[in-house]
């Protein structure tokens, strides 16, 4: 048997400073909802948000909002960081297929070594930033 | 004219250390002045600079000009390239292209980086917004998952890849360059039991940052042979692709750019992989080695640990690798670090590996890898083929 890892959530992490095209995605993680960029003529999602889409090389983008929920794509154990997250290891980083088919980087919380693998259903959690904004991370979507 | 038509003439290496007591500016002018001994040029003949990138000068926006006016160079040609680790084997493509384009007639490729000692890179992508956050450390935490994710797709036999550290550490032994601390013999063993980085990368795949650097001198065929110089190595082939599959939202992280960029390379060479008489891939870990077999097609996709298992590594064996010890043995003196393995294929192509050198020269090929982008693999594949005087 294992124990959860580390979920970080007393790690001491400063709120990102987003660009003028991220603002939107950071608003919106105030409410706990995610939304992602979706590019109109190609009828496709994109993560991380940029200021084009990544299919035409036009800003012909809107935000969408989506559930979150998804799988792992992959997964690693951080066990060796710097500062602010020194003495907070082992820790889970997962890339995520969410369900509208794009992947995204995040912490998962409330999941053991033994339980994580690649496939595993997930659904988003929230960390609070010192901002007032929250930090996308996922947890097994039992 | 031709990327053929260029020659490196000359080669020039330091210690790699783990701190630098030098300034970068010192090792550059070590490596002018062993280049000017070796090749009979003068100085005032080099008329084009290209540099790598370096984390020592990634604060200042005039980096490739201050660093010529710090040599006393005077120059028709002078730029750094930034693609990362695979900017030293860049800016000898880039090199050959001046030249063939008439800009400059002798150009010094500088790749050196005090990145332990002196690090002044604020990097401006998406890190700070989308990883950092995370407790992503960056290139341990990026081979984790995409190690992961080959193991799922394909299985890893960690030995395979443990035959491949073993296999470079041996050449870092025959490398009095090499940094000292990483010249210790090691096992298979050893390689399975180091401790885990970012799961399942351990410290014995990953390199260990450290300060150094290298750099060649290229000029022409006709000029290298109006100079009377009887020793030079010929760039024919050289593939390069930055954000493969860029404009994909699931990308299979098991294949990367060295797929397009080593058909490219290799076409342009008129080579197939059973062709390559040695190999000297960019390894910043162990997995790359190996994913790199599989790109440049040694062997088929998901099959990169059963050929590894059947082939001989070493200096006298059927595909010599990374001769001097690669980054991984030899020490990463940052972000000239690509320069190791580039040097070290010149230099076996010249005949002058002392105690390791291998018997078959007829080519050799040279890669690099550069920067870690989100949730792929990397961001710039390259591959160079070089033959001695083709």
């Amino acid at each position: 048997m294992s124990a959860p890892l580390n979920d970080t959530l007393s790690v001491k992490r400063e709120a990102p400073k987003p660009r003028s095209y991220s603002k939107p995605f950071w608003d919106a993680t105030r409410e706990k909802k995610l939304i992602i960029q979706y590019c109109r003529k190609s009828g496709k999602y994109q993560f991380f948000p940029r200021a084009t889409s990544l299919f035409t090389g036009r800003p012909d983008l809107e935000w969408r909002e989506v559930s979150g929920k998804g799988e792992i794509f992959s997964y690693t154990v951080a066990r060796r960081t710097r500062e602010p997250f020194q003495g907070h290891e082992p820790f889970f980083i997962a890339t995520v297929t969410l369900d509208v088919g794009v992947n995204v980087l995040g912490n998962v919380v409330h999941c053991e070594l033994d339980e994580m693998r690649i496939g595993l259903p997930v659904k988003p959690f929230w960390a609070p930033l010192p901002n007032g904004t929250n930090l996308l991370m996922f947890e097994p979507d039992r | 004219m031709a990327l053929r038509d260029a020659a490196v003439v000359g080669y020039a290496e330091t210690k790699i250390v783990e701190k630098s007591d030098r300034d970068i500016w010192e090792i550059g002018a070590e490596l002018l002045a062993t280049l000017l001994d070796r090749t009979g040029f003068e100085k005032g003949e080099i008329d084009g600079l290209i540099l790598s990138s370096s984390m020592t000068g990634a604060s200042n926006a005039f980096w490739s000009q201050t660093t010529a006016d710090q040599l006393g160079l005077e120059l028709d040609f002078c730029q750094t390239v930034d693609i990362g680790g695979s900017s030293p084997t860049g800016a000898l493509a880039r090199a050959a292209a001046a030249l063939d384009a008439g800009l400059a007639m002798t150009v010094f490729c500088l790749y050196a980086d005090t990145q332990v000692a002196e690090n002044n890179s604020r990097q401006r992508s998406f890190h700070g917004e989308w990883a950092a956050p995370l407790g992503y450390l960056g290139p341990p935490a990026a081979f984790g998952l995409l190690s992961k994710r080959y193991e799922h797709q394909f299985g890893l036999d960690y030995s395979a890849l443990g035959k491949l550290a073993v296999a470079q550490r041996g050449h870092a032994l025959l490398n009095d360059l090499a940094c000292e601390k990483l010249r210790k013999p090691i096992t298979i063993e050893d390689y399975l039991n180091s401790r885990m980085i970012a799961d399942p990368i351990r410290l014995l795949d990953s390199v260990m940052v450290c300060d150094g650097g290298s750099g060649l001198l290229v000029t022409s065929r006709k000029r290298a042979k109006q100079k009377g110089l009887s020793k030079f190595v010929v760039p024919i082939g050289y593939g390069e692709r930055t954000n493969f599959r860029i404009a994909e939202n699931i990308v299979d992280v098991t294949e990367s750019g060295h797929s397009a960029a080593g058909k490219r390379a290799l076409e342009m060479a008129g080579l197939s992989a059973r062709d390559i008489a040695s190999f000297h891939p960019y390894d910043d870990f162990i997995i790359a080695i190996m994913m790199q077999l599989e790109m440049l097609g040694f062997c088929k996709r998901g099959q990169g640990c059963a050929f590894v298992k059947e082939t001989d590594f070493t200096h006298t064996g059927n595909l010599p690798l990374n001769t001097s010890g690669g980054q991984i043995s030899a020490g990463q003196a940052g972000l000239a670090g690509g320069g190791t393995n580039l040097v070290e294929a010149v230099r076996q192509l010249f005949g002058e590996g002392g105690k390791r050198q291998i018997s078959n020269t007829k080519n050799a090929v040279v890669t690099g890898i550069g920067g870690i982008p989100y949730g792929r693999n990397w961001a710039t594949s390259v591959v160079m083929v070089l033959t001695p005087d083709a």
